[in-house]
């Protein structure tokens, strides 16, 4: 296929700061960048509409953050590694700890948001699930619009170039080696661009749509993790899927998997499986419906798996011995998502399923967002190791912030040391033919049911618990899959076609997933989120897989290694006789 | 693929969509299976799904949080994921938002919106001797105090720009800065920990500010959060001519 005559000669756009993403991480990052050094030109590649997009926005529950002097950030960290059951990379966690209550601060001074108040106006915060402190910070149960409405707000103070509806395609390296910048695909105009940037950050959020029963926004297709992993990056912890105990059940309707938030067992709700069993009991009787998300949808797949769910294959949430009024007064939000789905939280019991959430895993950072390129940085969900095996709900926004924030800092130092250099024009053309090949095929499927082929075998192969047959089939039919995708044809043209999308998104999926697999496969315990039936037990010394692509193309082999997890902070044993250790 | 939409409408469980599309030549008419619950965006999906791919629309979140699903549904402009087709309802219209420029099929382009709502400065402005940062600590405000009474039925606005659209001002390009944008600036204005008042009232003040606006009341009956742009406008005027918050 020679070039010019699919794609238009691109057009090269050079700049400091490429950062990819305008979630939570993305749009903080631009925020410190600027701050630090307001001459940098900063620019921001988003898929879809720029603070807009992604989870940071969808954030219900709230923000962990230590700001009672009752509380203490070794006690922050001691919940954040108990939950994450000792995988957790310590450093990042305890950066996290660290540095969520200064940008509460941050947040609220210079950006704006106005959180929920006590009687005395000092900032509330609420119970979590899965902490001995109440510190979630909120602002009622619909946080994340006000963090990302008024950082979106931000965006015009700073001015940073806006590059909305453009989908970052692949790292691209100078004739040295040396990161260039990146690839990108206009998908209103379907022309190509090329990004020459002396720091490229990535923070497009994670990949759990992927199964059929899924909480997050569409955006969140792994592309960032995928790019990544194209360019041969490091990743660990790729097995660590988090299953949100409460996804709401609203049969074909796109609503499925649309969580019902963890407040509401922090208030007291209580789950039942069809016989009115309250059946955690028999997973966790001292925390009951308070346990961590892992143990708790773990209990409720298990529940379903055995025939205690209900006819439409879930279990029951009731909040409605609170009294309405003060469900509807607590949770409006929630109130209204089930309404919508004909049902009622404030009168009655709601069907809920696991749901695919988040994804622990990713790109090796440091605790300054630097990875193993010179010039790259990765934040929020695109990283791995903040969590360990699971994540604590109130800890994604603390980590997309936090960690977007301190990539922000890094960039600007960085920018003044990393020159603009230029993309080898073997890798642009190599990145452009894969994207545009779609649309260069006149036979071959569509990518709708192939993605719906990938959430269903993902869910049963590699869902909330798995086991070495199943994810030995997974990995076959992830191979063959992959075989497909090269297949694809999508009709023209290439202005808007979100066929065409779609089948780049589906690509970035199985490239995940089959790391995803992968690791799952090597990891023969249960710990966290990763549950295994044939493996039910949990390793004393918790080690860590680290993976990289070891050949090219959608079904090249991967290469790893295993690492013992450091006790840098904490060891297990400083937790003996806390509760839920 | 299947061509049903010749089919008779009235048979069990068929919903017809029609769509206004931007290219010529192009089908507008679908008949997709009903589903229960049903929404405009589960529609809009099994027409994309399984009759025609390049039809354009776009959403994010579908739980009504991200607000940029915003179409017209027979003429109402609302959030495509928050719009139940009702069981009794066999047939529904989905247009563009009206007032924004069309990019393709149901996507406009909402920079004349942004415009709009960045012309009121609608980030916090910090006064000048205001500790900001990092270490700055978080302001002391009680939630029942009469800043917050305005302020926070005014929040969670989520810049979908239903109320832009369905204000017959704003989206007949008659020189109005609309509610959404007045919203923000009713909310900053209110705001003890802002500085920028003066300017701001300016902004509502002139020609395409609050004077614009005749109460009709569409920005209000159309946001899909449940906020009152509507009051926020006759609040912003109030405060022009008594000086208070």
């Amino acid at each position: 296929m020679a070039t010019g005559e699919v794609w238009r000669e691109p057009e090269v756009l050079d700049t400091d700061v490429a950062v990819v993403g305008s979630g939570g991480a993305g749009l903080m990052c631009v925020l410190h960048a600027l701050t630090a050094r307001p001459e940098l030109d900063v620019t921001v590649v988003s898929k879809g509409a720029v603070g807009r997009s992604g989870c940071t926005r969808m954030v219900q529950g709230g923000y962990n953050a230590v700001l009672d002097p009752d509380d203490s950030v070794d006690l922050h960290l001691r919940d954040t590694v108990q939950g994450g059951k000792f995988l957790n990379d310590q450093s990042l966690a305890r950066t996290l700890v660290d540095d969520a209550p200064r940008v509460i601060n941050e947040l609220e001074t210079r950006v704006g948001c106005f959180f929920d108040r006590r009687p005395d106006g000092r900032i509330h915060q609420k119970a979590f699930a899965g902490q001995a402190f109440d510190r979630t910070v909120h602002r009622g149960d619909l946080t994340g619009i006000e963090i990302m409405g008024r950082l979106r707000d931000q965006m015009f103070r700073l001015g940073p170039r806006e590059l909305e509806d453009v989908r970052a395609l692949d790292l691209v390296h100078d004739a040295e080696g040396e990161l260039a910048g990146l690839t990108a695909l206009n998908v209103r105009t379907g022309d190509p661009l090329v990004l020459r940037a002396r720091v490229v950050v990535v923070a497009t959020g994670g990949s759990a749509t992927m199964y059929r029963v899924a909480a997050p926004a569409r955006e969140k297709t792994g592309d960032g993790v995928a790019m990544c992993w194209r360019a041969g990056l490091p990743m660990r912890d790729m097995e660590m899927l988090q299953f949100h105990p409460t996804g709401l059940l609203a049969g074909k309707s796109r609503m499925t998997g649309a969580v019902l938030e963890e407040g509401l067992r922090g208030a007291g709700a209580h789950l039942y499986n069809a016989a009115g069993e309250r059946y955690m009991a028999r997973y966790d009787a001292e925390r009951m419906e308070r346990s961590t998300r892992d143990v708790v949808a773990r209990a409720g797949y298990l529940e379903i798996m055995a025939g205690r769910g209900t006819d439409e294959g879930g279990v029951l949430i009731d909040i409605s011995h609170l009294g309405s009024g003060e469900v509807e007064r607590c949770f409006p939000g929630m109130v209204a998502r089930t309404r919508q789905i004909e049902q009622d939280l404030a009168i009655g019991p709601v069907q809920v399923s696991p749901t695919a959430h988040f994804h622990m895993g990713g790109v090796l950072i440091d605790a300054d967002g630097r990875t193993d390129v010179d010039g790259l940085l990765v934040a929020g969900e695109d990283a791995g190791g903040t969590h360990g095996a699971n994540r604590l709900g109130g800890n994604g926004v603390a980590e997309s912030t936090v960690f977007g924030a301190r990539a922000g800092d890094t960039a600007a130092r960085l920018a003044r040391q990393r020159r603009l250099r230029t993309p080898e024009r073997t890798e642009v053309n190599a990145s452009l033919a894969r994207a545009y090949a779609p649309l260069t095929r006149s036979l071959g499927p569509w990518p709708f049911d192939l993605t719906r082929r990938l959430k269903e075998l993902m869910w049963r192969s590699v869902g909330v618990v798995r086991d070495g047959a199943s994810l030995e089939h997974a990995g076959k039919e992830l191979d063959a899959l992959a075989d497909e995708i090269e297949h694809i044809a999508v009709p023209g043209p290439p202005q808007v076609n979100f066929a065409w999308q779609e089948a780049l998104d589906l690509a970035n999926q199985v490239t995940v997933a089959r790391a995803m697999a992968h690791a799952a496969a090597w990891r023969t315990e249960t710990r966290g989120a990763h549950a295994r039936s044939d493996f039910p037990d949990t390793d004393a010394r918790p080690r860590y897989l680290v993976q990289r692509a070891a050949g090219d193309g959608p079904t090249g082999a991967i290469e790893s290694e295993v690492r013992d997890v450091e006790f840098s902070h904490l060891r297990p044993a400083d937790l003996d006789g806390r509760p839920g250790s | 693929m299947a061509d049903t939409a010749d089919a008779d409408t009235n048979a069990g469980g068929l919903v017809r969509v029609t769509v206004t599309r931007s290219v010529e030549g192009t089908r507008s008419e679908f008949l997709v299976a009903r589903i229960r619950p049903m929404t405009v965006l589960d529609a809009l999906l099994a027409v994309q799904r399984e009759h025609d791919p390049a039809l354009a629309f776009r959403f994010s979140c579908r739980v009504g949080m991200c607000g940029t699903c915003t179409v017209r549904v027979d003429g109402r402009s609302a959030l495509a994921c928050q719009t139940e087709i009702p069981a009794d309802t066999d047939r529904i219209r989905v247009d563009p938002l009206a007032g924004l420029p069309v990019v393709r099929d149901l996507i406009v382009d909402t920079g004349p919106f942004w415009q709009a709502w960045a012309s009121v400065r609608p980030y916090l402005v910090p006064g000048e001797d205001a500790d900001v940062g990092m270490d700055a600590e978080p302001a002391v405000i009680a939630p029942d105090s009469a800043e917050r009474r305005a302020i926070d039925p005014a929040l969670d606005c989520i810049g979908c720009a239903a109320c832009f659209s369905s204000c017959g001002i704003a989206s007949a390009h008659r020189d109005f800065v609309g509610p959404a944008a007045l919203n923000r600036a009713m909310v900053l204005v209110a705001d003890s920990r802002d500085s920028a008042t003066a300017e701001r009232l300016e902004v509502v003040g002139a020609e395409s500010g609050v004077d614009r606006c005749h109460y009709i009341y569409g920005c209000t009956a159309a946001c899909p959060k449940g906020l009152d742009p509507a009051r926020a406008i006759r609040r912003l005027r109030g405060r022009r001519f008594r000086g208070d918050r």
